[in-house]
This record gives C-alpha cells, sequence and structure tokens, in this order.
C-alpha cells in the first residue's frame, strides 16, 4: 500500500469486544471487523468476557443478550458501570420490542436483530465510532 | 399425467355442474396459496442468502426457518385441499418425509447415514466426507461441482473400514492393546502397531465387501472397454488434508491390477498403523474412533508429464507467485523429489507470466509396467533438458488450480497430470500449509485514500461473498457468452440461468437488475462466485476491459486490482464455508430449496414425485393456476357476480367477472367503463390500448373509434358477430387478471398478477395465430418476441406461437409492462399483413419501441 495510506490510519484503531455464546458469530464478526480496519477480540462466555473487560478498556463492545450463564443484559449494565464511556451494540436472535427498550434504557446504541447483514453491522460500528471520535 | 388427468375430469365444459362451494371462496383460498407460496419461496431465498455469506446467523436461525416453512407447507397444502376438492394424500405423505428428514437434521443424526461399502467418484457431493474421507471428498467436489477432470474410479468407503477391521477382529485388538499400554513404552507401542499392521495385511476382506469392489470394478470395464484396467490405489482419511495435512503418511499404490485390488487396499489400510502415522495422530490429540480410513481406486492417467503446483509460492506473499514442479511420466518423481524436475514460477493473475522457469536434468522417469506397479526408464536424450511444460499447459493449470483456491478460499497444493492427448487431469488438491502472510495493513479502503477508486458501493443484493478482481466483460445477449474471456467479471443488464455455462470462467458477477433468488444466484453460490445483483448502474458504471476489484463482503466495486483485499479472503481463520452451520444449512436446503418438478407436461409432474418443499409448492402453485383458470372459464355462470360488459372506445367486446375489487361496481352491475376497473393489471392494459395511441398509428386503421370496422373489414366477416366478441373474457380481481383475447385469427392470452409484494408478481402471456401465410404469421411472432424481449421478457416463439413471460418485477415496472402489452396487443392486430419481408421486422421493432415511449408514460432503464 502507497505511504498516505499510513496518514489515514494515524488515528489509533478502535478496541473492539465481541461476547456471543454462539462461535459463528464470534469467527465470523472478527474478520469481519479487522478488515474494516478495528482490532477485534472475541468471548463465548460471558465470564471470560467480564474479566478481559476489567483488564483492557475497550471502545466498543458487541454482545448477543440470551446466552449461557450471565445474559447479556446484566454484562451490558456492568459495563456501563465500570465503564461509561464505551460503546455497547447489542444483537439477539431473540429480538423483542421490550428487549430493545430495555437495551436502550440502560444505555445501549444501537439493538440489532440477528440474523443481520455484515454490511448493517458495520455500519452501526462506523455510526458509533463517529460519535466515540468527535467526543474526543 | 396427474394435472392432465384432473383437468378432464373437471374439462365438464359443456355442462358445467356449480362447483360445491362459492367461487370467491375459492379464489381466497387460491389467494392464500399464492400468498403462502411467496411466503415459502421468499424463506427459502431467505434461507440460500445465509449461505451467501453476506448475513451473520447462527443455530437459532436455522431452527426457527425450518419451523416456519414446516408451518406454510403444510398449511398450503390444505388450502389446496379445499380448492380442488381433493385430499391429496399424496402430497402430505411427501411433506411427512420431508419434515421427518429435516428434524433429523436439526437434531444431529445425519440424514445421509453411512451404509454404503462402495461408491462412485460420479456420486460423490459434497456431503460425502464421512463416508469417503477428505481427499476423495475433494476431488468429488473438483470433479462434480467444479466440473474439472480427475481419473475415474470409486472409493471403498469408511464402513468397508469399520467393517474389516471388525470381521478381523482388530478393532478389539487396538482397544485393549492401547488400553494396557505405558504411554513411555515405545518398544511396546512399536511392536503393537507391527502386530496391527500384520493383522490386517493378513486379513480377510469380507465377502460382501470383495463382492461389492469387484461389482464397481466391473462397472468401471464397461465405461472404459478398451484398456486393461489399472488402478492408483489411495488413501483418503477422516481429516487428512483438513487441519493437518497428514501428507505423505499413508500409502498409495499405484499401476495396480485389477485381480490385485484387495492386496492394495489392505496394505492402504496398513498403513494406518505404521508407528509414524499413528504417533502423529496420537500427537496431535486424535481419538481412535476418529480414524477412518476411505480408500480410492482411480483409473491410472496415462501421464506424459505430471506434477504438483502451488497456488503461492513459499516465498514473500506480495510477490503474489505461484510454483509449478514438474517431471517427465508419473507424479510420484515430483511429489516425493525422488529425481530433478522443472521449476516455474508464475504470476498469480492472466496471463501468468512465468518469472523465472528452471529446467531441471532429467534423466530418468517413472512409468507403469505393464504386469503392474512401476519402473524407472531413461528419458529420450533429446527431452532431457526441455522444459515439460508449453505455455498453454501451464495456463491452463494455472486456471484450474486457481478455480479450486477461489472455490476452498485457501492457498492450494494440487497433483496434476497431463496424460498423452494434453488432456489436464486433476489428481488431489489440499489446502497449503504456507499460507500468504496476512496483509499487515488492512487498507480502510472505504474511507482511507482509496476511495477515490470506488466505484460504487452499498448498490444491489450480494448474492455470494467473497473477493473477485479482473476485466469488465459485459454481456448483451446469449451469444456474448461465447467469447467470455477466463477470469473476467460478468456484468449485464439482468441474472440469467444461461450464465451457467461460463461460471466456471467468470471470476464474479454483477447485474443491473435481478433478484437474489433467481436459479443464476443458486448457481453462483454453488460455484462460490463472488456475485452482486439489483446495483441498478452496473452496465452503466462498468465497461468491457475496465480492471476492477469486486468485494462483496463490503458490497463496493473498486477501480483496479486490490491485491490486498484478495489475501485477506485467503488467509482468514476460519472460511466460513467449512463451519458446522454452513454445513448444516446447506444440508437442510437440499431437501428444501431444489426444484425436481420443473415440467408440468412431463410424466413426473405429480404429487407423488415431490422431493422438495420446493417441489411440493411447485405442484400446488400450478394446480391451483390450473384449477383458477379452469373454474373462470368454465363456471363463469355461477359465479355471484354478473358478468359485465366493458363499455369503452375500444371495441374489444370484452365481458369481465369481477371476482374480488377488481371494479368499483356492485356485484349487479350489466356495464362497465374502463374508468371503473380498479384491478391494477386489467387497468394498466387498457391504459395501454388507448394512451398508447396505437389503433390510431396503426399502419391499417384509421383511428381508435374505428378500430373494430377496420378490424372486420380487414378480417373474416365473421368476427363482427356479437356471438364471437362475446367469447372474450376477462377474470379480474384487484391485483388479478385473467384474459382471454380473440381478435381476427390471432389469440391473445394473458393472465397477470400484480401487488405490492415483488415475488409475487408476474405476467404470462400468449401469442397465436393470425390469418396470412405462415411465413407472415411467423414474422409478426418474431416481432411480438424482439419487442418483448426488449423489455425483458423471457420469450419462447414457436412458429407463430409466442410465449412470454416475466415476474419479481415491482409493482411499478410490472404496470409499465402491462401498458407495453396493451400497446403491442393494438399494434400487432393487423401487422402480420404488412410484414411482407424480414426487413420489416427490425424497423417495427424500433417503431414500436419508440412509439411507446413518446405515447405513454412507459419508461424503462433500458431505453431512459
Amino acid at each position: 500500500m502507497n505511504d498516505s495510506l499510513e496518514n489515514t490510519n494515524r488515528d489509533a484503531k478502535l478496541q473492539i469486544l465481541i461476547l456471543d455464546d454462539e462461535a459463528i458469530v464470534c469467527k465470523r464478526l472478527k474478520p469481519a471487523f479487522q478488515k474494516a480496519g478495528y482490532d477485534v477480540e472475541t468471548f463465548t462466555d460471558s465470564a471470560s468476557a467480564m474479566s478481559r473487560v476489567n483488564e483492557k478498556k475497550f471502545d466498543i463492545v458487541i454482545t448477543d443478550l440470551k446466552m449461557e450463564g450471565e445474559d447479556g443484559m446484566r454484562f451490558l449494565s456492568r459495563i456501563k458501570e465500570t465503564a461509561p464511556d464505551t460503546g455497547v451494540i447489542v444483537i439477539t436472535g431473540f429480538a423483542t420490542p421490550e428487549s430493545a427498550k430495555e437495551s436502550f434504557h440502560k444505555g445501549a446504541f444501537d439493538f440489532v436483530a440477528k440474523p443481520f447483514r455484515l454490511s448493517d453491522i458495520i455500519d452501526t460500528v462506523r455510526r458509533l465510532e463517529k460519535q466515540i471520535r468527535s467526543k474526543d | 399425467m396427474d394435472v392432465i388427468a384432473n383437468l378432464k375430469s373437471i374439462f365438464s365444459f359443456f355442462h358445467p355442474s356449480k362447483p360445491p362451494v362459492p367461487f370467491t371462496v375459492l379464489f381466497k383460498k387460491f389467494r392464500s396459496i399464492l400468498e403462502r407460496n411467496n411466503r415459502i419461496l421468499e424463506l427459502m431465498a431467505d434461507m440460500g442468502d445465509k449461505l451467501g455469506g453476506e448475513y451473520i446467523f447462527d443455530r437459532q436461525y436455522i431452527f426457527e426457518a425450518c419451523e416456519q416453512l414446516n408451518d406454510f407447507v403444510f398449511k398450503m397444502i390444505s388450502d389446496l385441499c379445499i380448492l380442488n376438492q381433493q385430499e391429496n394424500v399424496d402430497l402430505f405423505i411427501a411433506f411427512e418425509r420431508i419434515q421427518h428428514e429435516i428434524q433429523e437434521e436439526l437434531a444431529g443424526r445425519h440424514a445421509f447415514p453411512i451404509t454404503k461399502q462402495t461408491i462412485l467418484l460420479e456420486d460423490l457431493d459434497a456431503d460425502s466426507i464421512d463416508l469417503v474421507g477428505n481427499k476423495f471428498a475433494g476431488l468429488g467436489y473438483i470433479r462434480n461441482i467444479l466440473g474439472l477432470q480427475t481419473p475415474d474410479g470409486f472409493v471403498v468407503t469408511t464402513k468397508a473400514f469399520f467393517d474389516f477391521m471388525e470381521h478381523n477382529g482388530i478393532t478389539g485388538y487396538i482397544e485393549t492393546a492401547l488400553s494396557q499400554w505405558d504411554q513411555n513404552d515405545e518398544k511396546r507401542f512399536e511392536s503393537i502397531c507391527t502386530n496391527v499392521r500384520e493383522r490386517i495385511l493378513k486379513g480377510e476382506v469380507p465377502r460382501v465387501l470383495a463382492s461389492h469392489i469387484a461389482a464397481m470394478v466391473d462397472i468401471m470395464a464397461v465405461k472404459y472397454p478398451t484398456t486393461d484396467l489399472m488402478f492408483a490405489v489411495r488413501s483418503s482419511c477422516w481429516g487428512e488434508d483438513g487441519e493437518y495435512s497428514f501428507a505423505g503418511q499413508y500409502e498409495s499404490v499405484l499401476n495396480v491390477p485389477r485381480s490385485s485390488i484387495l492386496e492394495a487396499y489392505k496394505k492402504v489400510l496398513a498403513s494406518v498403523y505404521s508407528s509414524e502415522a499413528w504417533r502423529y495422530r496420537l500427537h496431535r490429540g486424535y481419538r481412535e474412533h476418529e480414524m477412518a480410513m476411505a480408500v480410492g481406486c482411480q483409473l491410472m492417467v496415462d501421464a506424459e508429464v505430471s506434477g504438483a503446483m502451488y497456488t503461492y509460492a513459499p516465498i514473500a506473499a506480495e510477490k503474489e507467485q505461484m510454483v509449478i514442479s514438474a517431471a517427465w511420466g508419473l507424479g510420484p518423481t515430483v511429489v516425493s523429489g525422488l529425481a530433478e524436475s522443472d521449476t516455474i514460477m508464475i504470476d498469480r493473475t492472466p496471463p501468468y507470466t512465468a518469472y523465472s522457469t528452471e529446467v531441471g536434468f532429467k534423466e530418468m522417469k517413472l512409468v507403469p509396467k505393464v504386469s503392474g506397479g512401476l519402473e524407472w526408464i531413461e528419458v529420450p536424450e533429446k527431452l532431457r533438458n526441455q522444459p515439460c511444460l508449453n505455455s498453454d499447459q501451464i495456463e491452463k493449470l494455472a486456471q484450474t488450480a486457481l478455480i479450486i483456491e477461489r472455490y476452498k478460499k485457501r492457498p492450494q497444493d494440487v497433483e496434476w497430470a497431463f496424460n498423452k492427448d494434453g488432456k489436464l487431469f486433476i489428481l488431489q488438491a489440499r489446502p497449503l500449509n504456507i499460507r500468504p502472510k496476512e496483509p499487515e495493513k488492512m487498507p480502510r479502503v472505504i474511507e482511507g485514500t482509496h476511495s477515490d477508486q470506488v466505484i460504487f458501493s452499498g448498490k444491489g443484493v450480494v448474492v455470494q461473498h467473497g473477493i473477485a478482481m479482473g476485466k469488465v466483460y459485459v454481456v448483451k445477449k446469449d451469444e456474448d457468452l461465447n467469447d467470455f474471456p477466463y477470469g473476467s467479471i460478468l456484468v449485464s443488464h439482468y441474472t440469467s440461468p444461461r450464465y451457467s455455462r461460463i461460471m466456471q470462467k467468470a471470476h464474479g458477477i454483477i447485474t443491473d437488475i435481478g433478484s437474489a433468488t433467481g436459479h443464476m444466484s443458486t448457481l453462483a453460490r454453488e460455484y462460490r462466485v463472488p456475485t452482486l445483483v439489483d446495483t441498478g448502474i452496473a452496465t452503466k458504471s462498468l465497461a468491457t476491459g475496465d480492471e476492477i476489484t469486486l468485494d462483496t463482503t463490503q458490497n463496493t466495486v473498486y477501480r483496479g486490482i486490490i491485491k490486498e483485499l484478495s489475501r485477506f479472503e485467503l488467509t482468514g481463520e476460519d472460511v466460513f464455508e467449512d463451519s458446522y452451520e454452513y454445513r448444516l444449512l446447506r444440508r437442510l436446503l437440499k431437501k428444501i430449496n431444489p426444484l425436481n418438478l420443473i415440467d408440468p407436461h412431463s410424466e413426473d409432474f405429480k404429487a407423488s414425485r415431490c422431493r422438495t418443499y420446493h417441489d411440493i409448492t411447485r405442484y400446488i402453485h400450478e394446480v391451483a393456476v390450473e384449477r383458477l383458470i379452469d373454474l373462470s372459464e368454465k363456471y363463469y355462470k355461477y359465479h355471484n357476480t354478473t358478468p359485465k360488459r366493458l363499455e369503452s372506445n375500444i371495441p374489444l367486446g370484452l365481458v369481465i367477472i369481477d371476482i374480488e375489487k377488481g371494479t368499483r361496481l356492485p356485484p349487479e352491475a350489466k356495464s362497465a367503463t374502463m374508468e371503473d376497473i380498479l384491478s391494477v393489471p386489467m387497468a394498466a392494459l387498457l391504459q395501454g390500448l388507448s394512451e398508447s395511441g396505437m389503433w390510431a398509428t396503426n399502419p391499417v386503421s384509421v383511428d381508435l373509434g374505428s378500430f373494430m370496422s377496420s378490424f372486420t373489414r380487414t378480417c373474416s366477416a365473421s368476427l363482427a358477430g356479437p356471438g364471437q366478441i362475446g367469447r372474450n373474457l376477462a377474470v379480474i380481481s384487484k391485483e388479478y387478471m385473467n384474459l382471454s383475447l380473440k381478435l381476427g385469427y390471432h389469440y391473445n392470452l394473458l393472465d397477470a398478477y400484480i401487488g405490492d409484494i415483488v415475488n409475487d408478481n408476474y405476467i404470462y402471456f400468449r401469442f397465436l395465430g393470425g390469418v396470412t401465410d405462415f411465413l407472415r404469421r411467423s414474422r409478426r411472432a418474431k416481432f411480438i418476441a424482439d419487442v418483448l424481449e426488449k423489455f425483458d421478457f423471457r420469450v419462447e416463439v414457436h412458429g407463430d406461437l409466442v410465449v412470454a413471460k416475466i415476474k419479481k418485477s415491482s409493482k411499478e415496472r410490472m404496470v409499465g409492462k402491462m401498458k407495453i402489452l396493451g400497446g403491442l396487443i393494438g399494434y400487432t392486430r393487423q401487422l402480420d399483413v404488412r410484414l411482407t419481408n424480414d426487413q420489416q421486422v427490425t424497423r417495427f421493432v424500433a417503431d414500436f419501441v419508440q412509439q411507446i415511449k413518446e405515447r405513454t408514460e412507459v419508461s424503462d432503464e433500458r431505453f431512459s
């Protein structure tokens, strides 16, 4: 790639954490976001994701809602407690108006029903990124 | 034939009995069938879309989609029972069977049980992997999906392996021996290995298995009667060539005569338990029950030259080179490095320029002995220092290897041979362990400096995800496909199943219109060709020869070649197509999507032949449409509404039966004006008839009002009789129209549905007959076909019969098409008289197209 490209990347890459107990979701989102220019870590259980969040600051968290163990809603609450700046996008296969409302109430940036297009989730992240960068 | 028989039984044309259920109720059932049919097709398409890779989905999605499908299909059959007043037992049986198979798959029980001991290569499909091991499953897709040439043959399956081991008591021996083995005792391990190998080599091939193998050899002997059959007997394990390559771990026995196949089979099985191979497995955590060996028996290739090829040379990845090793004679020379060979480094992109060619000194070559086995012989003096491959062969090899790479989305290690006739055979392809380095900086191409390279982004619908690089080739008509250059990106106005011809050559496909649900889309997914449809602007933005990169994972088309994108795809951790969810969905779709009942006139078009949900819905749709037309035509006296005569300055002599909200008139009204018509297709057609003014400009007729008089002047006077005119019938509802129109000596039949849901919409148009000689009538048919093709109809012409269809377009577009048909019906009514020579066809086509554009508000993207 040419040199000028480096300049466009001078802003540090945003850090994304993805939590979904269905491994396929993590496996597919990871390269898509890497390609879109983000650093990505994925987790399939909420306990490890939570402990990672305590170690490292993520700009964006993408989490499933309904999982074994701790559910996404509690994960969302806890992130918002520990790192209120982190933007959270909720993804779920059991989308209901209630769960969407609750997610927003708890501070989620957006709520995306599964299955979704890769481009949709990337667009959502881009919008969130814009918001984050404008705050900087 | 069921349909015809049914129709015949209903065909009490002269004395129709009153239908037992009111027509409006039957029509509601018909509508309900149409709706469910669409929901089902949408859901099928939706599930198919998920295979394209653009969507993120999980298991939950698969479960829910299947549940909905089961529900819809069941209810659709129930609706048909009311519409056709039959029990439709065969349909319910077919439904039960398919539903059961789907449940089994979802429960994780393979509905493809491993029961066969042998299988022909031609019968392998993507789900044969458990049966035939990785290597032959791979050869299966190379041969049966990608259509590349592999040596013919058969596989002795993993089932046969288990049977053999069980039969000879070896399974039990291994279990006991391993459980008692102290893992540090190397000597003991060696002796277990030796013992197992001996038991295998001395073992007896079960009689049933031996006869199965003999039967397979017989099939080969019938297929290839002229040669003495010699086989390559090769291993194919679970997991081999997969995550771990096991390369060279298992034995292959080459040039085996029929009489020695069983011995060779045992030799290959024994190699599973060489201490190296076994240790390799143990080292990598393979459990013993994960070990299953299938053995392929392929005809020997009479190899002139053979070798191996890496689609990524083990050098710096940025160099983007492939490497070919080649030697005279059989492959082991190269693969095992037994003698010197040629090494050619070539570019990864056409025309595959050679960067370097090292010609080895090839003194000896390996060849098959007549009696079996191999031998080294001297290479003729003049060939020793000569390159084994010419540039055509190199190109062919490069293209073929890249077809495999693109399909598997992994760099490939391909073993190949050219036979004495110059035919290329693929002997094996495995993912290459050496992977190109992931591009360090993934350019943020859309936002970064590459944004100036974006030709368009976010347009259209992704059918198959992936990266394609190459030159654009715009296809305007089918003949253009003949010259389709290998490696091009096909750009066209619409999707067509005819593109299946070039699927192998195309790196990508982009169209202006078309849906992700069509046949072409299915093929594109099957071949994994990155495909984008319905962009609206492809043919306007791209021209033949443009170099572009199509990235359907980001739904963007870039100017120029961006190699990083392709390298990123080849270096990803996981290939989506290899994931469990993908494989499960694909297996399920096999029970859902394929359409076997294609031709309604075929013997096989009956309920008992339905093998998939698609078959069931197709069958019901066909039966329901036939039934409705039948009811409309034969039972109209019993409809609840009074037939209404159309009062209009277009004297069509048309009687309308309004079955549901097709007019704004009360049921008892006996006449209707054009303004009373609410039926979308009917209104559009009539509008086309009048707005286009085609009557007035018609070469023969004078003006709109005198249409009938001019008509009767030219044609037989008997047509003026009210009895004849009264035969023109339209059955309409808000969205539906079935129109039979006899004008003079030709017939127009129009069946159309135009509503808000794109997938519901269709127009079926049929034109037949005429008063003039056959030649002139054929010219008129040609004229109609040419016009309709210009407006995106699928047209078939048989003599003076024209059948044109269009479906799944937006309401707006469909209304436009109806207007065109209206104009066309007017324009063509006496055209055959005027078509005195073939050249006039072209002239009149141009005239019509121009007039229809000027006189109606019909706009078509092609002409706008």
